[in-house]
């Protein structure tokens, strides 16, 4: 009886932590969803005292091109989380695996762009960028977005690699397996969730990106982050609740089904490794 | 050794993806379905007009041709849906149908970021090919990049439509106080107006010192937006210009020993009526659309702005009281023009003029003025259009809260040098706001 007692109590319990955890992260939208049904709401009342859909019917309207601003984040956050896997990938390998000479050098060089606002180094890649004619150009955000996307997902692939069997790899190889076929049936089934959580932060880090967008993109570039601070800053609180109701869907939505994806593996934490 | 390998795999790779990013993208497809229309074919520049750089020996219908085809960058403030969206649909729908010109609106929140762009690409030597074509500017903006040496020009007077600009109007022809020389043609025109609510105060103050008073002898209902906010900024103009015997002294160039002679009496007035502001002036809103929402919500009893038809836009939104009314002081409200100009590296030159012409075309100027388009008043003078525009213009309803254009017209003050309004600016924050 006793023991059943305090089994459905932590269970109350953790239902009850479960439940404030969400209404924490859920809360803060819920002012966001209302401004953006609002036509008219003043203070002191509690509720919009009018309520509509100008905002909404505005971010539809072909001349808002939120449909392009979405294709142009969506493209530029997933060539920015692809290539900074790529990159990662042998960085984090490296980091991961081996001792060398200066290696608390090299982990510092790569996390400084965690440290140092990238803003900083970006303004001379810009006139660098204007001379390579990089600047205003899709092809320009996505490596200047490589700056803060890149110590995260190094650090985070170093903390997977530092928890990789290097010995299976040498199995296969004696096995008869070659380079090839030791990445593919080897190393990255064994590391592909850590690789999934590195891209997705990659993801996020340039999907919220705005300064460096609106610096090398020149405002031409134009993503969804770009769209949404012309309203935040004019004031116009509908506008801007809508843009970024908008801006928290697709990135919510590949959250959400990677989280499942990973948890029904069953490594949801073991994507970080040893961190 | 093995993470070298790999490196190298990883390296490959990437050039691939460098590679096919590179591949050039698929041809802008160039209008050529829609012949020109007649009126579009008709036109020329005004007889006697220096032509613009670049253009020598060529006419406006060479331009025209030049430009079909052509992306034009337009760089413009985006915070307002009504103006984006007139943009993006009236303007640039136009432009394609009568022109075969792609305009590009670029949305910035503040167009000084769009001068210091285009100052990075001067400093980077890219004298060519600059990525913004036209840029939607006035005031200190304009100066800046008139003594950067940004702009392109002189342009503005080989424009067809320049001649329904009136040459010797003193607020087109200098832009704060900037002589505009055809850098830049004319956009649209803003003057100062006060809004109140008739229902609550029938009778508008008529000067700046009848409002203060007003605002003394009511307590909490009267306050303006905190400078640099542009419309505070220009109420706190309107005040200076009353506590310090008028404008006329400080129409030159920026005089420090002048500033700090005569502004004190400005801050003084101010700080006497700041205890009867709204909360107590311990506060002042941020911004305009603050403002709007105090007065909406009854909590001011006055609201101010540059733009004289957007209180009948609010009342229509449904946003204003019906018995909101506008007002001028009875000594004059300042007023200003907006303006088009073009950075000298865009690489769209004859794209630019031929945008910026139909921009000041009497169609697109009548669209732009229309309330429930933008409601911007127009750049041009009604006396030199033709008499088909004249009428147009004259019976355009701008909303029962606007003012006439003679009443404004007949009400008007220049704007400061860009110098001027700085050093107000901070002076209010450092003896009004942080003062006393």
């Amino acid at each position: 009886m006793d023991i059943r007692q305090s089994e459905k109590r932590r269970r109350f319990l953790t239902l009850g932590l479960v439940c404030l955890v969400l209404a924490a992260l859920l809360l803060p939208f819920l002012p966001q969803v209302i401004w953006s049904f609002s036509h008219r709401w003043l203070f002191p009342s509690l509720l919009p005292t009018e309520w509509g859909l100008r905002g909404w019917s505005y971010v539809f309207s072909p001349g808002a091109r939120l449909g392009r601003a979405i294709i142009t984040s969506l493209t530029i956050s997933a060539t920015v989380s692809l290539l900074s896997i790529l990159v990662g990938l042998p960085a984090g390998r490296a980091l991961g695996l081996y001792r060398f000479r200066g290696k608390t050098l090299v982990q510092f060089l790569i996390l400084s762009p965690a440290i140092v606002p990238a803003f900083a180094a970006a303004m001379g890649i810009h006139i660098q960028f204007i001379r390579y004619g990089l600047a205003d150009t899709f092809f320009g955000v996505v490596l200047v977005q490589l700056i803060p996307t890149l110590p995260y997902v190094v650090l985070i692939l170093g903390g997977v690699f530092s928890s990789y069997r290097i010995e299976v790899e040498e199995e296969a190889r004696t096995l008869g397996a070659n380079q090839l076929k030791v990445l593919w049936y080897v190393t990255l089934p064994s590391i592909l969730p850590g690789v999934i959580v590195a891209g997705l932060f990659a993801f996020m880090i340039s999907w919220g990106q705005y300064l460096l967008t609106l610096l090398i993109g020149g405002g031409q570039v134009l993503t969804l982050p770009i769209l949404l601070l012309n309203f935040v800053n004019s004031g116009d609180y509908t506008l801007a609740s809508v843009l970024s109701l908008i801006l928290i869907i697709p990135s919510g939505t590949i959250l959400w089904y990677t989280s499942r994806y990973l948890t029904r593996e069953g490594t949801a934490l073991g994507g970080f490794g040893k961190l | 050794m093995k993470a070298v390998s790999m490196a190298n795999r990883a390296a490959a790779l990437l050039m691939l993806i460098f590679f096919s990013a590179c591949a050039p993208p698929p041809a802008v497809s160039t209008q050529v379905a829609s012949p020109a229309e007649p009126a579009a074919a008709l036109e020329q520049s005004p007889a006697g007009a220096v032509t613009a750089p670049g253009f020598e020996g060529k006419a406006w219908a060479d331009i025209v041709a030049e430009a079909r085809g052509q992306t034009v960058n337009f760089y413009m403030w985006g915070g307002s849906d009504t103006t984006n969206t007139w943009v993006t649909e009236y303007a640039a729908a136009e432009l394609k149908k009568q022109y075969g010109i792609n305009l590009n609106m670029v949305p910035v929140t503040d167009i000084v970021d769009t001068v210091n762009k285009v100052l990075g690409e001067k400093q980077a030597g890219r004298d060519a090919n600059g990525s913004v074509d036209l840029i939607w500017i006035n005031g200190e903006n304009f100066r800046t990049m008139r003594q950067a040496d940004l702009l392109y020009g002189p342009w503005a007077q080989v424009l067809p439509n320049s001649i329904y600009v009136s040459s010797d109007d003193p607020s087109v022809a200098y832009d704060f106080g900037t002589a505009v020389d055809g850098y830049e043609s004319p956009y649209g025109k803003a003057q100062f107006v006060m809004v109140y609510d008739s229902a609550k105060a029938p009778v508008p103050p008529a000067s700046i010192a009848e409002l203060l008073a007003w605002a003394k002898a009511n307590p909490g209902k009267f306050t303006y937006a905190a400078p640099p906010d542009f419309t505070g900024s220009v109420f706190v103009r309107h005040v200076c210009y009353s506590a310090t015997g008028g404008y006329e002294q400080f129409l030159g160039e920026f005089d420090p020993e002048l500033f700090s002679e005569k502004f004190p009496d400005c801050w003084k007035t101010l700080n006497e009526v700041e205890p009867y502001l709204w909360r107590e002036g311990k506060t002042y809103p941020e911004n305009r659309t603050r403002m709007q929402d105090l007065f909406a919500n009854g909590e001011v009893y006055f609201d101010m702005t540059y733009n004289p038809s957007e209180a009948s836009s609010l009342i229509a939104q449904g946003k204003y009281p019906k018995s909101a009314r506008t007002f001028v002081f009875k000594d004059g409200t300042i007023a200003n023009t907006h303006y088009l100009a073009i950075p000298f590296n865009s690489s769209n030159k004859a794209g630019a003029l031929v945008v910026a012409n139909f921009m000041l075309s009497p169609e697109a100027q009548y669209s732009k003025a229309q309330p429930a388009n933008w409601g911007d008043m127009t750049a041009l003078d009604p006396a030199l259009l033709p008499s088909e525009w004249q009428t147009r213009f004259a019976e355009l309803d701008l909303g029962e809260a606007t003012l006439s254009s003679e009443v404004l017209a007949a009400h008007r003050l220049p704007e400061l040098q860009a110098d001027w309004l700085v050093s107000i600016e901070e002076a209010w924050e450092a003896n009004v706001l942080h003062g006393q």
